[in-house]
Formats: C-alpha cells, sequence, structure tokens
C-alpha cells in the first residue's frame, strides 16, 4: 500500500471534477482572480509597445512631443497592474487556504466516522498524510496551478496578437520555434519527474534513519551497532548525493535550453527583423518589441507545461483523497437510527435510552473484513447485566474480537449482538461508546494536561470526582507526586508517564465516565504485583452493577469471574466458572496448572 | 562511503563559521568554481545586450561603432559593420555562439555548484548523524526527538540552502550589479544614476518584507505543527476517541485549530501579495522612468536607439537579482538560528572512555563478577535517589533475579551496569571482575553485557537483519536457533515471507510480545558473557513465558543472567532474587529463603498465587 506514492494514475479530467464541489463555494471569487489574471496578462505584454513609441515616436521623430500623456497613460497602466496583481494574488491565497481547510475538514471529519477495520488495515502515517499534505497539494492546484495557466496562457495569446497585428511575416519566423521548444521542455520535464521523485525517497528515507537513530538510540547503544548504523546512513546520504547530482546535471542542461531556445529566436528576429528594418518594412521600435518577446516568451512556455506535469502529478493526490471519502465505514447507522438518534456529531441525546448492561451474542457468526476465516460462529452468549466474563488464552489468540463486537466497533458478519435485548444495530453507536469504558492493552493518553485527559470521558467532572476516581484504581499519589498536581501536562501520547502509570490513568479516565459496560483489555501487564493488587481491589468495587469484559494475562487475576471464556487460534473452545473449567481438565485446566504447577512441583513451595 | 573526517569527537565550535567551515570541507572547490562560472555567466549575459545595440546603431542604422575594444575584435573579425550590414545572420550566428558560452557557463554553475551543496549536504548529514550516535543516552532522554529530528532535517535544509543558494546567488548578483552597471554608465551615466537609485530601494523594501514574511512563516508552522498534532493523536487515539463517543470534541477541537492555521496562512498571503504588488510598482516606476528619460536622452541626442535598447535590456536584468538580494539578507538571521541549532548537537559531549580504558578478560574464574558497591543515584533533574545506597554481588555464571514496584529503580540499575547512565564520582562503584566499570570500554561493556529492554526498539529491515544485527556474519542456521529459543520461529514461519519480512513502517507491525522475542533472540545470537533481561517478557503470556524460560536455560548456558521482572514464575528458579524497594535492598536471597522471611517477595507471591 505504501508503494502508492510513485503510482501513476490517471483520472477522467485529471481529477479535476472530483473536487469541484470544494471550490464551488468559491466560484465567484474564482471567476474574479481569472479575469484579473487575463488582465494582468494582457498588460504585461503590452509593456513592450510602449518602449515601441518612445523609439518610434521620441527617438526616430527627434520629438518630445506628447511625452506627457504618453507618461500619463504609462502610469495609469502600471497602476491598475499593480492593483490587480494585488488582488488577485490574495484572492489566489484566499482561495487555497479556504479550500484547503474544507478539505482537511472534511477528511477528518469522515474519519471520526469510519470503523476500525479501516484503522486496522491503513498505518496511522498514511491516513495523516491524507489528511495533512493531499489536501494542501489539491488546494495548490486549485489557487495557483489554475492561475498560472490563465497568466501563462493569455501572456502568450497576447503576445502573439501583438506580433501577429506588427508583422505577421516576422510573427511566423518567432512562432516556428515554439514547437520544438515544447518538445525539448517536455522531454527534460519527464526526466526531472522521475529523478526528483527519486530524490524525495531517499530524502524521506534518511529522515527516517535519523527518526531510528534517535527513537532507537538505547538499543543502539545497548547493541554496540554504531559504526554498522552509520555505515548504512551513509550509504544512503551518498545514494542522495549521487541522484541529486544526477538530476542536477538534467535540470541545468533544461535551464541552458531554455535560455539557447530564447538566444534562438533573438537571433531570429535579428537577422529577419533586422532585414525587414533596413528595408524600412518595420520601424526600430517595432523590431525591439520582437525582441522583447523573443527572450520572454520561453518562461510562459515553460511554466505551461510545468503546470500540466502538476497536474498530472496531483491526480495522485486527488485520487488518495477521493478514495478516502468514497470508503464507507462497515458499521453504519441506518437512517432511521440516526433519525431517532442522531449522528455522531449531531446527537439527540433527548431520545436516547438508559442502558442497564445486558449484552446477549445471539447466533453470532464473525470473520474480520481482511480475514478469510470465521474466527465465531454460531456463537451464543448470554451476558445479563453486572456479569463479570473474563477471556483467557494465548497471546494473539483473537481475545479481543468478542470485546470489539460487544463495542460494536465490528459487526458480526452474521446473527446480532443484543444490548439490552435489542439488536446494537437499532441504535446509535454514538449511545452505545457513551455508556462504555475502554481501557486499553496499548493504554492512550492525549497531549494535555493530567485533568483534560481524565475530563475525556465525562467533560463536566469536577476535581473532587476526579480524585475520587483516582483514589479508586491507586493513581492518586502518582498525580499528587507530580509538579502541577492536575495541571501537569502528560507530553505528547503521555511519554512524560511510565507506561504502568499510564495505564492507571487511562483506567482512571474510563471509571470517570461512569459506563455501564467496563471492558478491560490486557490493561494490567505492565504493572507491578502490588500496584496491581490495588487495581484489582478497585476492579471488584467498581464492577459491581457493571457488565465487564476482562482480558487478562495472569489467571489467578480472573478467578473470580462470572464466566471465563478459553480462546485458542482465534476460537472459543470453553467456556464456564473458574471450577467447572479446572473440573472438565481441557485447555483452560492445563494453562492455569502451567502456571501454578511450575511453582508447586518445582519443589520451591 | 565512510569518508566522515575522523577526529576528535568532543570538538566544540567557539563559533557559527568554526562549524560551517568544518561542514565545508571538501566542498570548497566545488563552490569557488562555482563562482567562477557564475561570474563568467553575468559577463557572457552581458555582451549580447551591446552586441543588439551595436546592430540596431552600425548595422541597421549608419551610427559610428562604439564598442570596448575586445567586442570590436570580434566584429572586426566577423568583417566589420560593413560586412555585416549585407550578412546579418553572422550576426545572429555571433548572438548565438555568444549565448552558447552563457548556456554553457551556467550549466557548469549550476552543476558545480551542485556538486559542492550535496557534498555539504551528505557531510552535515553524516556527522550529525555519527556525533547523535554517540552522544550519551542521558542526552537523548533529555532532547525531544521531534526536535532532534526537526535540526537535522529542516535545519540542515535551511544551511544547505542559505551556503550553496542564497550566498553563491549573493556573489552572482553582486557581479552582475556591478558588470552591469559598469556596462550601463559607458552607454549614458546620468540615465545609470536614475536606474541605480532605485537599487536600494528595492533590496530595503524587500528586506523589510522578507522579515515580516519570515515571522509569519515560523507562525504558520506552528499553526500547522498544532494542527497535525491533533489529526496524528487522534488516529493514533481513534479506539479511545470512539470508546468515548468523544468525536464531536475532537472535531470541534481540530475545525478550531484548522481556522487559526488557515487564517494564518491568509495573513501570510496578504503580506505576500503586498510584497509582489510593492515590488511590481517599484521596479514598474523604475523601467517607466528609464523608459521615458531614455527617450528623452535620445532626443537630446546624448544616446542612440542602439544604445537605448541595449541599456532597457541591462536594467531588465537587473530588478530580478536585486530583489533576491533582500531575501538573501533576511534569510541570513534565520540560517544563523538554524547553525546555531545544529550547533547545539554538535557541541553537546559524546561519550567518552577514559584516555586508558581497559578490556578486562571475562573468561576466568572470577571475572566476570560484578559488583554493586554502596551505589546510589540520582536523576539530573530529580530530588529524590532512584537508587540509595544499593550492594550486592553477582557470581559469574550465576543466575539472578531482581523484583521490585513500579519505580524502585530495577531498570536505573541496569543502565548503570551498561553505562547508560553515568554514575557519579560520589555514588558509589560497580565493578566487573573487579574492574571499575568507568574504566572499561564502553563498548566492550556493552558488547559483554548484552540487554533486552522492556519495550524493545526494532530497526527498519527484515526479521533476519534484526536478529543478526548485533552479529554481522551470523548465518540463518543461526539466526534461526536463536529465533527458536526465543519461540519465535513458528510465528516467523507464519508470515508470508518469513525471515524475510521487514518491519516497521513499510512492513508488518509485530504485537509488543513478538517485539520482545526478537529482542531476545537479538541477544542470544550473540551469546554475550552478562545477559540482562529487562521485563523483557511482560508482554507475552504465561504459557510462552514458561516455554521461553525452558528453552532459555539452553540459550545461556554458561552466562551470567539478570532477570528483571513482575512475575514470581520468571524469578523464582534464579541462584539469588533481589527485592528492591523504592530505590533500597529490601531482601534478597534464594525463592525458599524469600517465602521464610515473609516479607515483600512471600506478599507478592501469595497474590500471584492465589489471586
Amino acid at each position: 500500500m505504501n508503494n502508492e506514492e510513485n503510482k501513476n494514475v490517471s483520472l477522467p479530467w485529471f481529477g479535476v471534477p472530483k473536487i469541484l464541489p470544494y471550490a464551488k463555494p468559491y466560484k465567484k471569487i474564482i471567476i474574479r482572480m481569472v479575469l484579473l489574471g487575463i488582465l494582468s496578462s494582457a498588460i504585461d505584454s503590452i509593456y513592450p509597445l510602449f518602449n515601441r513609441y518612445a523609439l518610434d515616436h521620441f527617438v526616430a521623430g527627434k520629438t518630445l512631443q506628447g511625452i506627457l500623456p504618453f507618461v500619463l497613460l504609462y502610469m495609469v497602466v502600471l497602476a491598475v497592474q499593480v492593483a490587480d496583481n494585488y488582488i488577485s494574488v490574495y484572492y489566489g491565497g484566499k482561495v487555497e487556504m479556504n479550500i484547503d481547510r474544507d478539505l482537511r475538514n472534511a477528511a477528518f471529519n469522515h474519519l471520526q466516522t469510519l470503523s476500525f477495520s479501516y484503522f486496522n488495515q491503513n498505518n496511522v502515517g498514511y491516513v495523516h498524510a491524507r489528511v495533512m499534505s493531499d489536501t494542501g497539494k489539491i488546494g495548490e492546484l486549485i489557487a495557483w496551478r489554475m492561475m498560472d495557466l490563465v497568466w501563462s496562457g493569455s501572456y502568450i495569446l497576447g503576445v502573439l496578437a501583438v506580433m501577429v497585428m506588427m508583422n505577421l511575416r516576422l510573427a511566423l519566423y518567432v512562432l516556428a520555434l515554439v514547437p520544438v521548444a515544447v518538445i525539448l521542455i517536455i522531454f527534460f520535464q519527464k526526466k526531472l519527474i522521475v529523478l526528483n521523485r527519486r530524490i524525495r525517497e531517499t530524502n524521506s528515507k534518511i529522515t527516517g534513519n535519523f527518526n531510528e537513530g534517535i527513537t532507537g538510540a538505547r538499543a543502539v547503544k545497548t547493541l554496540v551497532v554504531e559504526d554498522r548504523i552509520q555505515e548504512d546512513f551513509e550509504r544512503d546520504t551518498e545514494d542522495m548525493r549521487k541522484t541529486s547530482v544526477h538530476a542536477v546535471r538534467y535540470s541545468a542542461l533544461f535551464s541552458a535550453t531554455v535560455t539557447m531556445m530564447s538566444a534562438f529566436a533573438l537571433a531570429i528576429v535579428l537577422w529577419r527583423g533586422g532585414k525587414l528594418t533596413m528595408e524600412n518594412v518595420i520601424q526600430i521600435g517595432t523590431l525591439s518589441v520582437f525582441m522583447s518577446y523573443a527572450l520572454g516568451m520561453m518562461e510562459p512556455i515553460q511554466n505551461i507545461i510545468g503546470t500540466f506535469s502538476g497536474i498530472i502529478a496531483i491526480q495522485v493526490n486527488i485520487e488518495r483523497f477521493s478514495r478516502l471519502m468514497e470508503t464507507e465505514s462497515d458499521v453504519a447507522d441506518t437512517p432511521e437510527v440516526i433519525e431517532k438518534y442522531g449522528d455522531t456529531f449531531h446527537p439527540k441525546k433527548e431520545n436516547w435510552e438508559e442502558l442497564h448492561g445486558d449484552v446477549e451474542f445471539k447466533d453470532v457468526s464473525f470473520m474480520y473484513p481482511d480475514g478469510n476465516e470465521y474466527v465465531l460462529e454460531h456463537f451464543n452468549l448470554n451476558v445479563p447485566h453486572g456479569t463479570n466474563v473474563a477471556i483467557v488464552g494465548e497471546t494473539g489468540a483473537g481475545k479481543s474480537t468478542l470485546v470489539n463486537l460487544v463495542c460494536r466497533f465490528f459487526e458480526p458478519t452474521m446473527g446480532d449482538v443484543l444490548i439490552d435485548g435489542r439488536s446494537a444495530r437499532e441504535r446509535s453507536q454514538l449511545w452505545l461508546h457513551s455508556n462504555i469504558g475502554y481501557v486499553l492493552q496499548t493504554p492512550h493518553l492525549f497531549s494535555g494536561t493530567v485533568r483534560e485527559n481524565l475530563q475525556y470521558g465525562k467533560p463536566d467532572a469536577g476535581d473532587e470526582e476526579i480524585w475520587e476516581a483516582l483514589k479508586l484504581v491507586s493513581a492518586d499519589g502518582i498525580v499528587k507526586r507530580m509538579e502541577k498536581g492536575l495541571d501537569s501536562e502528560v507530553g505528547e501520547g503521555g511519554d512524560m508517564l511510565s507506561t504502568g502509570e499510564k495505564q492507571l490513568l487511562s483506567f482512571a479516565r474510563a471509571i470517570l465516565a461512569d459506563p455501564r459496560i467496563l471492558v478491560l483489555d490486557e490493561a494490567t501487564s505492565s504493572i507491578d504485583t502490588v500496584t496491581e493488587r490495588a487495581i484489582q481491589d478497585a476492579i471488584s468495587v467498581v464492577i459491581k452493577g457493571r457488565t465487564s469484559f476482562v482480558i487478562a494475562h495472569r489467571l489467578s487475576t480472573i478467578v473470580g469471574a462470572d464466566v471465563i471464556l478459553v480462546v485458542r487460534d482465534g476460537k472459543i473452545i470453553e467456556r464456564g466458572k473458574h471450577e467447572e473449567l479446572l473440573k472438565a481438565h481441557g485447555y483452560y485446566y492445563e494453562l492455569y496448572t502451567r502456571q501454578y504447577e511450575e511453582m508447586v512441583f518445582s519443589g520451591k513451595v | 562511503m565512510g569518508q566522515v573526517i575522523i577526529m576528535d569527537k568532543n570538538l566544540q565550535f567557539k563559533t557559527r563559521m568554526d562549524m560551517v567551515l568544518f561542514f565545508l570541507k571538501g566542498c570548497i572547490r566545488y563552490f569557488v568554481l562555482a563562482i567562477i562560472f557564475a561570474c563568467m555567466v553575468s559577463l557572457f549575459d552581458l555582451i549580447n545586450p551591446k552586441i543588439i545595440g551595436f546592430t540596431v546603431d552600425s548595422i541597421i542604422g549608419d551610427e559610428g561603432s562604439k564598442l570596448p575594444g575586445v567586442m570590436q575584435a570580434i566584429i572586426d573579425a566577423a568583417g566589420g559593420a560593413q560586412y555585416l550590414k549585407s550578412h546579418l545572420p553572422v550576426v545572429s550566428a555571433i548572438v548565438i555562439a555568444v549565448a552558447l558560452c552563457g548556456a554553457a557557463s551556467r550549466f557548469l554553475f549550476q552543476y558545480f555548484n551542485a556538486r559542492g551543496a550535496e557534498r555539504l549536504l551528505k557531510n552535515m548529514r553524516d556527522e550529525l548523524f555519527s556525533h547523535i550516535m554517540h552522544l550519551p543516552f542521558t542526552w537523548h532522554a533529555e532532547n525531544h526527538t521531534g526536535d532532534i529530528i526537526q535540526r537535522c532535517t529542516s535545519d540542515v535544509e535551511q544551511v544547505k540552502r542559505f551556503l550553496s543558494e542564497q550566498l553563491t546567488s549573493l556573489f552572482r548578483v553582486g557581479i552582475l550589479l556591478v558588470l552591469a552597471l559598469y556596462f550601463m554608465m559607458g552607454i549614458h551615466p546620468g540615465l545609470t544614476l536614475i536606474a541605480a537609485a532605485f537599487l536600494p530601494v528595492i533590496v530595503l523594501y524587500s528586506l523589510f518584507f522578507h522579515n515580516k514574511i519570515g515571522d509569519a512563516f515560523e507562525n504558520a508552522d506552528v499553526q500547522e505543527g498544532k494542527l497535525s498534532a491533533i489529526a496524528q493523536e487522534n488516529l493514533t487515539g481513534v479506539r479511545v476517541v470512539r470508546a468515548f463517543g468523544r468525536e464531536m470534541y475532537e472535531r470541534t477541537r481540530f475545525e478550531e485549530q484548522n481556522k487559526k492555521y488557515t487564517a494564518m496562512w491568509v495573513r501570510l498571503m496578504q503580506l505576500l501579495s503586498g510584497f509582489w504588488a510593492t515590488s511590481d510598482l517599484f521596479s514598474g516606476l523604475q523601467i517607466m522612468l528609464v523608459t521615458i528619460f531614455g527617450a528623452v536622452f535620445c532626443v537630446r541626442g546624448s544616446m542612440t536607439a542602439g544604445d537605448y535598447i541595449a541599456f532597457v535590456s541591462y536594467n531588465a536584468m537587473l530588478t530580478w537579482p536585486v530583489r533576491m538580494l533582500g531575501r538573501v539578507i533576511s534569510e541570513m538571521s534565520k540560517a544563523g538560528i538554524s547553525i546555531d541549532r545544529i550547533r547545539y548537537i554538535m557541541n553537546s559531549k559524546v561519550e567518552e572512555d577514559k584516555p586508558n580504558a581497559v578490556e578486562p578478560p571475562m573468561g576466568q574464574p572470577g571475572g566476570g563478577d560484578i559488583v554493586f558497591d554502596h551505589v546510589s543515584y540520582t536523576y539530573e533533574n530529580g530530588t529524590q535517589k532512584v537508587l540509595d545506597d544499593v550492594s550486592f554481588t553477582i557470581k559469574a555464571g550465576s543466575t539472578v533475579g531482581i523484583l521490585g514496584g513500579t519505580g524502585s529503580g530495577k531498570s536505573t540499575l541496569m543502565y548503570l551496569l551498561d553505562r547508560l547512565y553515568q554514575l557519579p564520582e560520589d555514588g558509589g562503584r560497580i565493578t566487573l571482575g573487579g574492574v571499575d566499570i568507568a574504566d572499561i570500554k564502553a563498548s566492550w561493556l556493552r558488547e559483554n553485557v548484552g540487554m533486552v529492554l522492556q519495550e524493545p526498539f526494532l530497526f527498519s529491515r527484515t526479521l533476519a537483519e534484526n536478529i543478526r544485527i548485533a552479529r554481522k556474519g551470523a548465518d540463518m542456521g543461526q539466526i534461526r536457533q536463536a529465533a527458536r529459543i526465543a519461540s519465535l520461529d513458528d510465528t516467523i514461519q507464519s508470515f508470508s515471507e518469513g525471515y524475510a519480512t521487514f518491519v516497521g513502517e513499510r512492513g508488518v507491525t509485530l504485537s509488543g510480545g513478538q517485539k520482545q522475542r526478537t529482542a531476545i533472540a537479538q541477544m542470544l545470537i550473540r551469546k554475550p558473557p552478562i545477559m540482562v533481561f529487562d521485563d523483557s517478557l511482560s508482554a507475552v503470556d504465561a504459557e510462552t513465558d514458561a516455554k521461553i524460560r525452558h528453552a532459555l536455560k539452553e540459550g545461556t548456558d554458561g552466562s551470567t543472567v539478570i532477570l528483571i521482572a513482575h512475575r514470581i514464575t520468571t524469578l523464582m528458579n534464579a541462584d539469588n532474587i533481589i527485592v528492591l524497594d523504592r530505590g533500597r535492598i529490601s531482601e534478597q536471597g534464594t525463592h525458599e529463603e524469600l517465602l521464610k522471611n515473609g516479607g515483600i517477595y512471600r506478599k507478592i507471591y501469595d497474590l500471584q498465587t492465589n489471586g
């Protein structure tokens, strides 16, 4: 998926129709921009005419008569162009930024509605780039690429018109060069696109190397591989150097060629135009206008071609952006549900029923969207409210599946999950999520203060409540030890705290939201035994009256659960209470006794 | 490759210039060549208007020639004005020939400039990377990753751009300016004064705007960073957002920041369009005045038509480069800041061994005993002691378990042993085989003390390369053997690309337990005499934990093993178990002894067995 950066995409009409809706609100300002752009180019193309007039009228005529109106006209034209350029550049920027903003909002908001399977299949860096960088490139396309076309295109047309009017023959001589220039420029552009892409790739590889060397500093040191890593690094920088120098050969040749083309144009004007001047067919002023055009024409041609290759390159961004926008969540509320309960951004809380916490799996079969095997088949389980369900099994055995279904992060492929006796699909996701507390295996905190993080599940929680929740999970000590207490910053992703501390805080965060259903996903793995014990105690308090699902490593912690589900290879192979499962002498028995036996039979007890 | 100039790594760069010169090693000749060709570009660019002027006056018109000597010589060689009158194509050929020389010089200028610039970029990156690799771990802990990376990427780019683009263009513009003004003076001093009067104005206003624009850019960057962070956090925390049903809050947060960021840019665009409009105004005015006064002077007879055309061409050449001048000056301050930011890294002290550091042999009896002798340690900014007078001995070849709560100082002990943290003078001593580790070469120490960290780091390479990273020569058999002991072979075999599976951003993401097991294999393949497992089985389940421990017995044969863990089962077979509590040893002994003791160990044991 990540090689996509290099894929050549071709969309109908370069993908522009896909983004037109985002340009629509700015239609008026865009039209004004185009008109102003044309005016500005028209002025640019007639400037040399002032020169011509000066040469033919004043210089050749040896008179200063009429210089005042000449100066006045010149000043008016100049003033108009300055004002014109100011406005159109400002408009361009405004349109670009506004479209950027709208695209970013659209992408971000759409992401908020997508289900977990999307995030499981696309890594964060990839999705982040869709929101932050594709959008910027598309905005640039609409604002500047288009303006470039308008500017350069109308300049060339203007020049053409003036040349033809002044002297058709000479104009044709100059124009004969244009196709040659176009072909050469296209050739170089193509080459350079490929080379520049390679440079960008190597460059991002080098950035990645820096990142790795710095974040992995501890590993590099403990493994004593500094020299090895350095060697690899230098190979990449050398690669970059060579590619860049290679690319510069082309780009330098490119600019040399363009100047040569101008020189050829100038030479033709001197030769043919000089002759015409000597024969008095044209005046010196006209000759000088032609010379100015000969020198100034190559740049706009280069611009137009550059714009086209830019548009071709941007298709990739448009394609990725529109694919994101077209991705539909595979967990979506039906229109009826949205009608009654509201959607993610417009909840109708007044219609929300209270959630009791009865959960029932009814003939549920489930296959992950990116999988090809059922991990649950015709699974039935009734979890009356207040029940404590424990899920155990080996790492990677698929313990999170059930929890994902309860939380409706995924929907059953067949069958139904009932919440309080009604299919989960009959009520909105937000309604369900507002009633669930979830502590993840890898705790995630947001940058900000401890308070802001704890209030995440309950924005209006007061300090007293917060401290209570902290005390419940024995995290009050941690926060008290921090310099600013609840106002202490936790750092990006909570990286100023240890894993254990993060876990305790995310636990407190879940408790504070006072959920009806509580999910603890291996939340106790990195906490020392004493703290863990304290949490265990807290858990037994908070799960009272709540439906809870606990995924745990240590079997000793879930002995008291109402139901234990034993998962192996993604499937639930045993279920029951601790004693029942032990009696059954099955896989659970094996798991449990292995932990216990080791102590007993090693003769150390 | 390998061209990094080996020198004293702790070289201090007292001034910006010192460091720039250091990085410029090996590039200077390219830059000198670039500047020479830049001069030639300007020279050739300036010849053609002269020829055109001459053509208009003396070939098309009938004015006498007043070309400077060299050019007159060229014209004479071509046959003189009279001859050229009937042979205009020869003039065209001369124009093309001059342009060709100009184009060739331009090509060579860009080429040599790029050679220099890319060499410079490589130098900077290589030196920075190497320096960072050798900075002490405490430095890494104190400095934010994002910040360091920014210094190594955008600041480096900024310096490169400044030295290779802006500084060379400063030279180029300077030369062009002098030459063009010289030629213009030759045509008409009065008109030159009028044209030149604008130059300082152009430089000043572009300096003014570029400063403002630079600030605005920085502000916009800051806002963009914030916006990007919000998106990043939302995506990494997507499960939390969903689980708490806080999509609306996230949306508002993002949209608000997005609005701020956009507003910054619109303001920036206002500045930019103001700048461009002002530029247009001034250069337009200048060109207008030259046109008008040129015409006036022509009418009065102090200039010819050809002169006029040549003068206008010279003038047109000046406006753009002079605008650049303002930019270069304002960039200078930015580049200065970037240089300082890089200098901060380059001037940080790298790890250094004592001048007569040793490599004590590990083989003999007692050669690998580890002794912690009254070790105390406080973090740089901390007030509380993380370790408080800790003393113990680990016999070579024995297995030691360390148990302790969060923040009890377990990991600190190991970081001190590996010299990731430096033990202060008054913090006691750690000896290895009787030698103070402060006197041992750091690389030797770390090669002999292998460490598996709690949150292991994998490199973005294949699994096989990751496992053998510290032992280059290892073959596939050895890799698989190590993986088997770490209970990883089966897992790897189940990946479609097996050991060639790429890890990291561009490849598979391994679970915490899989990472830990890879790190274990990474160490086993090295077979260091001392192996430290720092809570390195925490993310695997009990069953796999047991499997690995059984297998480890085979892999760690003869090595000293230090196990740090929460699980009693992981530790209980150790020859000696040390229980740490808030930086102090609260008890130590064998499993049975500690059980009898009835201390913390007993308590934890009971918790873990009885639930």
